[in-house]
Order: structure tokens, then C-alpha cells, then sequence
């Protein structure tokens, strides 16, 4: 009866042992299937879109980042020129009068 | 059953139970990383498909880029020859002014009517001949009325001989003098205007330099 009992208990814990390595092979392959999916997609999607810029399509987002990155460089730079258009202004009274001092002295005889 | 049996029971299932998690525990960790592994699969296609695209249509990008960036630095540049043309006029707007008080007498500093006698003496010279007719404005003809003879001596020694008549009728300029010969063929504009219009041409980059504008 002893002996019985413990080779049904055995065969039992085989199987869960066996189920578990099912179980284990199955969530690899899921992964795997998962994987190749993604890669899959992602590889028609990218030859897709190739595609489609080859012929001009599809690029509007491309576009529109481009002109987006591009209107942020032209503020940056025209609020660089700003400043320096003000600070071109700002002259010394010094200079202005050596430079007026010079045109008086372009102007009048000698 | 004996306690020996039972505890051998126990020992078996406990090691099972550990063996199947271990193996599921073994299994998730490699379907994590087949994931894991995917995933940077996949942002490398798209790193390489943007690279790709970018390259198809780069032309396109840089075209859009240089209207908006390249018009932004156009009137960027604008902006500045405005600044700095804004400033040059200032200089030659206060010589202007300061012209209109050196001819109106109100500068000290200034004889004006030797720079009168010498705007003359250099019309007449550029002219050539023996006789001049000379206009000026209103009050620059008071003056030379006033010291008609000692001009006419003056602009004599300077030519070695010639002669100069005034033109009674006023003309409207800020100051110096507009010279003809006595046959009207020749007329030389010797005003100041007309002298700081010219001064302008010849020393504007200068003037430039030396408010640190170019």
C-alpha cells in the first residue's frame, strides 16, 4: 500500500513538473511569437513609409517638424538680431560727437 | 503511514513545487528578454528607417529649413542696416543742424564768414575766368554786401586778379554759395547741403567706424 501510494504521488508530481515545463516552453514561444510580430511590423512599416518618401508621400509630419524646428532657429536668431540692433544704437556721446565732429570738418573748408 | 513516509512526502512535493517555479520563474525571464531583445530590435529599424527617410527627402527638409531660417536672417540683417543706417542719419542729422547755427552766426567756434570768402575762392577756382556772379541766401547776402570789398580782395589775392558780382535775388539754401562766370556758362553749387550730401558718400564708412557699426 506504501509503495502504491508513493509512485502515484510521483507520477502526479511528474506531471506537474511536465505541465510546468509546458507552461514554461509556451510563455517563450508567446514571447517569441510576440517579438517577431513587433519586429515584423516595424520592418513593413519602415519600408512602407520608405516607400512612400521615395514618392513624396507620408513626409507631411517630417514637414511639419522640419518647419517647426525651423520657425524656433528663425525666432532664436531674429531675437539675436534684435538685440543687436539695439544695442548698435546705443552709442556713446563721445563717438557720436567725434563722428559729427569729422562730417563738420568734411563739409566746411579748409 | 509512518512520519518517515510522510515527511519523505513532504520533502518530494517541496522539491517539486520549487523545480516547477523555477522553471517558470527561468521561462518569464527569457520571455523578457526575447521582448526586451524586440524591442530594441525594433527602435533600431526605426532609428534606421528615419535615417533612410530623412536622407530620401533631406532636400526637401533643408528647403523648408532655409525659407524659414534664411527669411529670418534676411530681416534679421535688415534689421540692422536699418539700425545702423538709422544712426548714421543721426550723425549727419545733427551736422546738418549744427551747419544751420555755424551759417546763422550762432556758433562761436566757427567764423562763417571765412568759410563764405573760402566756399567762394574754391567755386571761383573750379570755375575759372575773371568774373563771377555770386548767390547765396538772404542773410549770407547781407553779409557779403556788408564786406563786398574786403571779399573781393581776398578772392583776388587768392585767384591773382578776377572779380565777383553778387546776385541780388535771394536763393533758398541753408547757407555757402552758388557761383556761374559772367557768360552763365558754367554754375558750381557750393552750398553746404550740397557739400554735406557729398561729405556723406565720401565719409560715411568712416563715420561707421567710428561708432563701431560696420
Amino acid at each position: 500500500m506504501g509503495v502504491e501510494r508513493v509512485i502515484s504521488m510521483g507520477e502526479r508530481l511528474q506531471r506537474l513538473l511536465d505541465e510546468a515545463e509546458k507552461e514554461a516552453e509556451a510563455m517563450v514561444a508567446d514571447a517569441e511569437k510576440r517579438a517577431e510580430a513587433m519586429v515584423s511590423k516595424t520592418r513593413a512599416d519602415a519600408e512602407r513609409r520608405r516607400t512612400m518618401a521615395q514618392r513624396g508621400y507620408g513626409i507631411d509630419e517630417l514637414l511639419k517638424e522640419a518647419e517647426e524646428k525651423a520657425r524656433k532657429e528663425a525666432e532664436k536668431n531674429l531675437k539675436g538680431y534684435k538685440e543687436k540692433a539695439e544695442t548698435v544704437k546705443e552709442v556713446p556721446k563721445e563717438k557720436m560727437e567725434e563722428a559729427v565732429a569729422l562730417v563738420l570738418k568734411e563739409v566746411l573748408p579748409e | 503511514m509512518s512520519a518517515k513516509t510522510l515527511e519523505l512526502e513532504t520533502q518530494l512535493i517541496e522539491r517539486i513545487v520549487k523545480q516547477r517555479e523555477e522553471r517558470v520563474a527561468r521561462a518569464e525571464e527569457r520571455a523578457s528578454e526575447i521582448i526586451k531583445s524586440a524591442e530594441e530590435e525594433v527602435e533600431k529599424i526605426k532609428a534606421e528607417s528615419e535615417k533612410q527617410i530623412l536622407s530620401i527627402v533631406g532636400s526637401e527638409l533643408r528647403a523648408v529649413s532655409d525659407r524659414i531660417v534664411g527669411g529670418a536672417e534676411l530681416e534679421g540683417r535688415k534689421m540692422m542696416m536699418l539700425s545702423r543706417q538709422e544712426l548714421l542719419s543721426q550723425v549727419f542729422d545733427e551736422a546738418k543742424t549744427r551747419l544751420a547755427r555755424i551759417a546763422e552766426g550762432k556758433d562761436e567756434s566757427t567764423d562763417y564768414g571765412e568759410v563764405l570768402v573760402k566756399l567762394i575762392i574754391e567755386t571761383a577756382t573750379a570755375i575759372g575766368g575773371e568774373e563771377f556772379i555770386v548767390s547765396a541766401n538772404e542773410n549770407d547776402l547781407v553779409y557779403l554786401k556788408k564786406n563786398l570789398r574786403g571779399i573781393k580782395k581776398q578772392v583776388g589775392d587768392a585767384l591773382g586778379g578776377g572779380d565777383i558780382k553778387l546776385d541780388d535775388e535771394p536763393i533758398d539754401v541753408m547757407g555757402g554759395v552758388v557761383v556761374r562766370n559772367s557768360d552763365g556758362t558754367k554754375t558750381f553749387h557750393n552750398t553746404l547741403e550740397g557739400r554735406l550730401v557729398n561729405a556723406r558718400g565720401r565719409v560715411e564708412a568712416q563715420v561707421g567706424k567710428i561708432l563701431e557699426v560696420i
